[in-house]
């Protein structure tokens, strides 16, 4: 901890975590990468823009990560502090006689514009009147300062403080304080921590297993092989997965609400998470598109928010982490998704350490260059929404969009989620242009979606018949 | 062990103390997902000295099973 004066008022600044130095990294190696997010939630009803107003700036005065800020001090050691107000007031845009697709694209314009790094506000909240009646808030923020479970529960806050203004529902709980959950969490990051080493430890031994991973491509086996000829190297299993021109696109694929339902009634009745669901899916694909290579690795997120100090306390906490598998043709797709499970709860057992520190061992380690890399994909999957299951929000018909920055880092982020409105699945392809055109995009999620229910009509199919049969 | 128990998965979910019971299922009854559950058993583990083994604990579906688990790795530590 630091203080700084700061426009003449001495403030605690805190060191930074790890999962927003991830950030920091990122631009480091591109920096022309944007980390904003942007979303959009729209209601079909009328909206007092007033009582919104009053309602956003309430939801801010009650989230600790929408007041927070950075400062650099005079080494370019970066830390962070939390003002006890923020006055700013919402902005207001009306769009009703816009075309839906042309206000979509402006508001992936204010997507794509970069905040100013230091000592100031690293969000922007805008009241929009949408086209064919609907009415609710863009929100962008700064990716260092919240992650998509943030700004899905500041949604939620501004809409239940305006519910209870409107209509007498009953006020939300208050959140958690974020300088609480940051504390617990630069305590783990101290040099001796034990609960740090023996995340250390289990790492290292993951890093170092005498059978190196491959790399599978979303487009096929084209990226190794040609990296493979340049390099010289015709055993490489790695392949560089950055480029210099990170320009990158979003494509939204909406599965229905019954297919949609077919999934989750299916993790029900097998007791397995929809994310090990999804990611026996994605592995499948590789391996379809790979040659029905055995050994494939996705990148997989984690949400790091057990307590319910982390659920709401705000802020970025994901961290991302290499999930490996090797399933043979004669295993079920069943069985597969079980050892998909027993490794993600692995994972989770050894989340907190720092992905960024991960990278740079197996990097050295497998002696390749920083932005080399076994995975090809990395996948989120958000079960929250603004009405989850404590939310005592109205059924009101919702619109929810994410907004593209613009740039991506890697070659294809997947993020599925579920839509308020009808609980369906929304599957958030954004990739970098460079790597995948759109017709290939959805050619890929074509064949998820085969994959996913080829699995799910028969769970003691084998992961060979269905490679055989999509 | 119930009680000690129950105040830890008060720390995970918005959950009653006295609502939690030895049938109470950790996802259907009480919301948990599978981040919570594994993050619970790492509580779990340093309070009781034990270590859970992960492919075990897939099992796990009510608090009852789960105190039958501790007690099982305590018993053969």
């Amino acid at each position: 901890m630091k203080e700084f004066n700061i426009n003449g008022t001495v403030m605690q600044c805190y060191p930074l975590t790890a999962a927003q130095r991830l950030h920091f990294y990122t631009l480091k190696y591109a920096p022309h990468q944007v980390t904003n997010i942007g979303t959009g939630l729209y209601i079909k009803n009328d909206v007092d823009f007033g009582v919104l107003k009053q309602s956003i700036m309430e939801a801010v005065a009650g989230f600790d990560t929408m007041r927070l800020r950075f400062v650099e001090d005079e080494d370019g050691t970066v830390y962070q502090y939390v003002v006890p107000f923020d006055e700013r007031e919402p902005g207001f845009f009306d769009f009703s006689n816009w075309r839906e697709e042309d206000a979509h694209r402006e508001m992936e314009q204010w997507t794509q514009k970069p905040f100013e790094r230091f000592n100031s506000a690293m969000n922007r909240v805008v009241m929009i009147k949408y086209p064919n009646g609907y009415n609710g808030i863009y929100l962008k923020v700064d990716h260092m300062t919240m992650d998509s479970s943030s700004l899905i529960e500041f949604n939620k806050l501004v809409l239940e403080l305006y519910c209870a203004k409107m209509y007498n529902y009953p006020q939300p709980k208050p959140l958690q304080p974020y300088i609480k959950a940051l504390l617990h969490d630069l305590e783990y990051e101290k040099r001796g921590n034990a609960a740090r080493k023996a995340d250390e430890a289990f790492w290292k031994e993951q890093i170092e297993d005498k059978n190196e991973p491959m790399y599978t491509d979303f487009t096929g086996p084209g990226r190794l092989l040609t990296q493979r000829r340049e390099s010289g190297n015709p055993k490489l299993r790695s392949a560089m997965v950055i480029s210099r021109d990170p320009t990158a696109s979003i494509s939204v694929y909406h599965l229905e609400k019954e297919p949609s339902e077919r999934l989750m009634q299916f993790c029900m009745e097998n007791r397995v998470p929809m994310a090990s669901l999804l990611l026996m899916g994605l592995r499948t694909v590789l391996s379809k598109f790979n040659n029905d290579e055995k050994d494939v690795s996705v990148k997989t997120c984690v949400a790091r928010r057990g307590t319910l100090l982390e659920k709401h306390s705000g802020g970025t906490r994901i961290h991302f982490f290499p999930l490996r598998t090797i399933l043979e043709p004669e295993q079920t797709f069943l069985e597969g998704i079980q050892v998909i499970q027993t490794e993600q709860n692995k994972i989770f057992r050894h989340a907190n350490y720092d992905p960024i520190e991960l990278t740079m061992k197996r990097s050295k380690y497998r002696k390749f260059t920083p932005g080399a890399s076994y995975e090809s994909i990395s996948l989120t999957y958000q079960p929250l929404t603004i009405k989850s299951r404590d939310s005592e929000l109205p059924d009101i018909d919702y619109k929810t969009f994410w907004y593209s920055n613009g740039v991506a880092g890697q070659p294809l982020y997947l993020t599925v989620m579920h839509r308020p409105e009808d609980n369906g699945l929304n599957f958030n392809f954004e990739y970098r242009k460079d790597c995948v055109t759109e017709q290939e995009m959805e050619f890929f999620y074509y064949y998820l979606c085969r994959v996913l229910f080829r699995g799910i009509e028969d769970k003691e199919r084998t992961i060979g018949e269905i490679l055989e049969m999509i | 062990m119930l009680e000690e128990l129950k105040e830890l998965i008060c720390n995970y979910v918005e959950v009653e103390p006295e609502k939690i019971t030895l049938e109470s299922k950790f996802v259907d009854d009480l919301g948990f997902n599978s981040f919570d559950f594994i993050t619970l058993l790492g509580e779990v583990e340093e309070k009781y000295n034990v270590h859970v083994n992960e492919e075990e604990v897939l099992g796990l579906t009510t608090v009852g099973n789960a105190i039958d688990y501790i007690e099982k790795l305590r018993g053969t530590k």
